[in-house]
């Protein structure tokens, strides 16, 4: 079984601790001279801890996981995309809209059918927008169907 | 005496209508996240602390919730375990050994009836258990000065992967890379900027609920979708309940040796619900030997395991109350929402927050009764609930984290943030990186790096005061072990709690 995953993680984190040491070292000394604590002692431990395990995980790793096959990291992708398109139209498509698609589009990569997963998504975030803007008087924001 | 005059007030707090009508609502979102499959607890109260908030609790009432909810989780996770022979969440995993084979035979009524009074007996015990060592542990934890502190911290990190964790160093990464985090914004002390790069939002830190969020509901979303687990399995149906007193007086003795072991295992570092399970239904076995039929639908199989993980989890909390340190993910989750409410956890919220504390511990007595009571009438309700596949559930507990987080700060930024963490806390499980620690480390970084600072300012700069005192070399000591015996006793009880899973399989 191959241990390349640890080893990989291993060396990223290796890179970070030694980027976050060094990070630590260029503080700027604060008001008043240093003292036995300052701001960069803490980091400067946690970059040597982070440095060891690293170490210990490049020369002693565990085996692999199996990672998904292509097709399933496509549907991966897909959903994190969907997440972040999300964020992006929560505001100006407004809340039930945005959630429409959203659980829509999940609902449906997730395997269910598409007219009842984007059914779902425009009845939960109906239901959601009502609790959230009537029920609990936090308003969501409406979008494009707000009426001027 | 003192304490019953303390337990009174805590009545007074959660017997109050408002507190009452929180409490049953936790039990009841608690019990559902409990059954559903891949909704741990950790991830429920986590999803639910960004709502407490913009609900404009009190922080008792919040933390009442959640409690409840907390509590409704343990109950909750018998019930995927006996139906659908998959744990709901960790600990319930010893509850399919029994309660999927009795369901099988056609008395699934009776495993979820007598699993709820399993339940119920294991968190009564331990509740008493936590009204009794609470308090005391408090008194002794205010003895800790600054160095024993940093040294119980050190002890927590070392301590969560628990025996049975398999790679401690892999722990120690987590928290590493949890605390690292943590130092992301201004120093308090000194005002200094770290590692801001000039982006201000990132001035005020990382905030740990975007964190926890992201890292347990985003990446279950990303699980789910790997496993290709959208369809849910077929659920066993239920039948009428027939139950007599025999029944239950028969699985009296299992259940009252359950709730005082899994206290125990609550209460231990490095122990926690899981392996309180385990021990419970081992012992049990071992004592009953051939008088019982475990593994092929005992009720005192079904018994053990659900007294022992209930009595745990309350055990756990008696840690994260007195000391202000965590054992479990979830308990770590509730002290997020303490540090958020601005309430310093540890010994001194028992005389300082005497109100809040007794509140929550009245409200665990008072819950217990209520889950009791929407256990058994009520389960259809629940199974209803649970036979809704994954693929239509998933996607809305992500819309609803996504609400909780946004309504907090009314920032889209907030939510790529959650969103990144989703993603990398799915690597780190993929790595087998356990994500408690990294959430402890965010939790408890601030804290740890302020008393350090106390430590050496009374020391004047000299390190050895971190391992001066008898106290804080003995916790010193424990989080070494902590961290050697899981690669000396690890393999051993892993093997045979894997036995036991591939039972399951069967």
């Amino acid at each position: 079984m191959s241990k390349l995953n640890d080893r990989v993680f291993g060396l990223v984190m290796l890179v970070v601790a030694v980027a976050y040491f060094y990070g630590a070292t260029q503080f700027p000394v604060p008001f008043g001279g240093s003292e036995a604590v300052g701001p960069e002692t803490f980091p400067k431990i946690l970059g040597v801890v982070l440095a060891i395990c690293s170490l210990y995980m490049i020369v002693k790793p565990d085996p692999d996981n199996h990672w998904p096959a292509l097709r399933t990291f496509a549907e991966l992708c897909i959903a994190v995309v969907v997440l972040i398109v999300y964020a992006l139209l929560l505001e100006p498509l407004g809340f039930i809209l945005a959630t429409t698609l959203a659980v829509g589009t999940l609902c449906w990569r997730m395997g269910a059918k598409p007219l009842k997963a984007y059914l779902t998504g425009l009845i939960s975030g109906a239901v959601v927008f009502v609790l959230f803007t009537y029920g609990l008087e936090l308003p969501l924001p409406l979008g494009l169907l707000e009426l001027n | 005496m003192e304490t019953l005059h303390y337990l009174s007030l805590g009545f007074g707090v959660a017997l109050q209508p408002e507190n009452l009508m929180f409490a049953l609502m936790g039990c009841f979102i608690g019990t559902l996240i409990g059954a559903l499959p891949g909704l741990g607890p950790a991830n429920g109260v986590a999803i639910l602390i960004p709502l407490a908030f913009t609900l404009g609790l009190k922080p008792e009432t919040a933390l009442i919730m959640l409690t409840a909810v907390y509590a409704g989780a343990m109950y909750g996770g018998r019930i995927s375990s006996i139906l659908l022979n998959i744990p709901g969440d960790e600990p319930a995993m010893m509850t399919c050994l029994d309660g999927y084979p009795m369901a099988r035979k056609g008395k699934a009524a009776e495993a979820l009836a007598i699993s709820a009074i399993a339940s119920f007996m294991g968190s009564l015990i331990a509740t008493v258990g936590l009204i009794l060592l609470a308090p005391m542990l408090a008194r002794f934890a205010l003895t800790f000065g600054p160095a024993e502190y940093f040294a119980l911290f050190v002890l927590a990190f070392a301590t969560l992967g628990g025996i049975t964790g398999k790679n401690p160093m892999k722990t120690l990464m987590a928290a590493a890379i949890g605390l690292i985090i943590a130092t992301v914004g201004i120093d308090l002390s000194t005002g200094t900027q770290r590692y801001t790069f000039g982006v201000l939002e990132l001035y005020e830190g990382i905030d740990f609920i975007i964190a926890i969020v992201g890292l347990f509901a985003v990446s279950e979303l990303l699980f789910f979708i790997e496993e290709k687990a959208g369809k849910g399995r077929e659920m066993i149906k239920i039948n009428p309940l027939k139950l007599n007193w025999r029944d239950i007086a028969s699985i009296f003795p299992t259940t009252l040796r359950g709730g005082v072991l899994g206290f125990i295992a609550g209460v231990l570092p490095g122990a926690g619900a899981s392996l309180g399970s385990f021990i419970t239904y081992t012992l049990e076995k071992k004592i009953l030997g051939k008088k019982g039929y475990f593994g092929e639908g005992d009720p005192r199989g079904v018994a053990a395991p659900e007294a022992g993980n209930n009595g745990a989890s309350s055990g756990a909390l008696v840690p994260m109350l007195t000391l202000g340190v965590p054992g479990s993910g979830t308990t770590a989750v509730l002290l997020a929402m303490l540090v958020s409410l601005n309430i310093t956890p540890g010994p001194m919220m028992f005389t300082q927050n005497a109100d809040l504390v007794w509140g929550v511990i009245a409200a665990l007595l008072v819950g217990n009764f209520m889950l009791l009571l929407l256990n058994i009438p009520l389960v259809g309700v629940f199974v209803k609930i649970l036979s809704v596949p994954p693929m239509y559930l998933l996607p809305i507990v992500t819309m609803v984290a996504f609400v909780g987080i946004y309504s907090i700060s009314h920032s889209t930024f907030d939510l790529y943030f959650m969103i990144a963490f989703g993603v990398a806390g799915y690597i780190l499980r993929k790595l087998e990186i356990p994500l408690v620690p990294v959430i402890l480390g965010l939790l408890l970084g601030p804290e740890m790096e302020k008393n350090l600072r106390h430590a050496m300012q009374i020391s004047d700069g000299d390190w050895s005061i971190l391992w001066s005192s008898g106290l804080s070399i003995g916790l010193w000591l424990v989080a070494i072990l902590g961290l050697l015996l899981p690669v000396i006793v690890g393999p051993i009880l892993r093997k045979r709690m894997q036995a036991a899973k591939t039972q399951i399989g069967d």
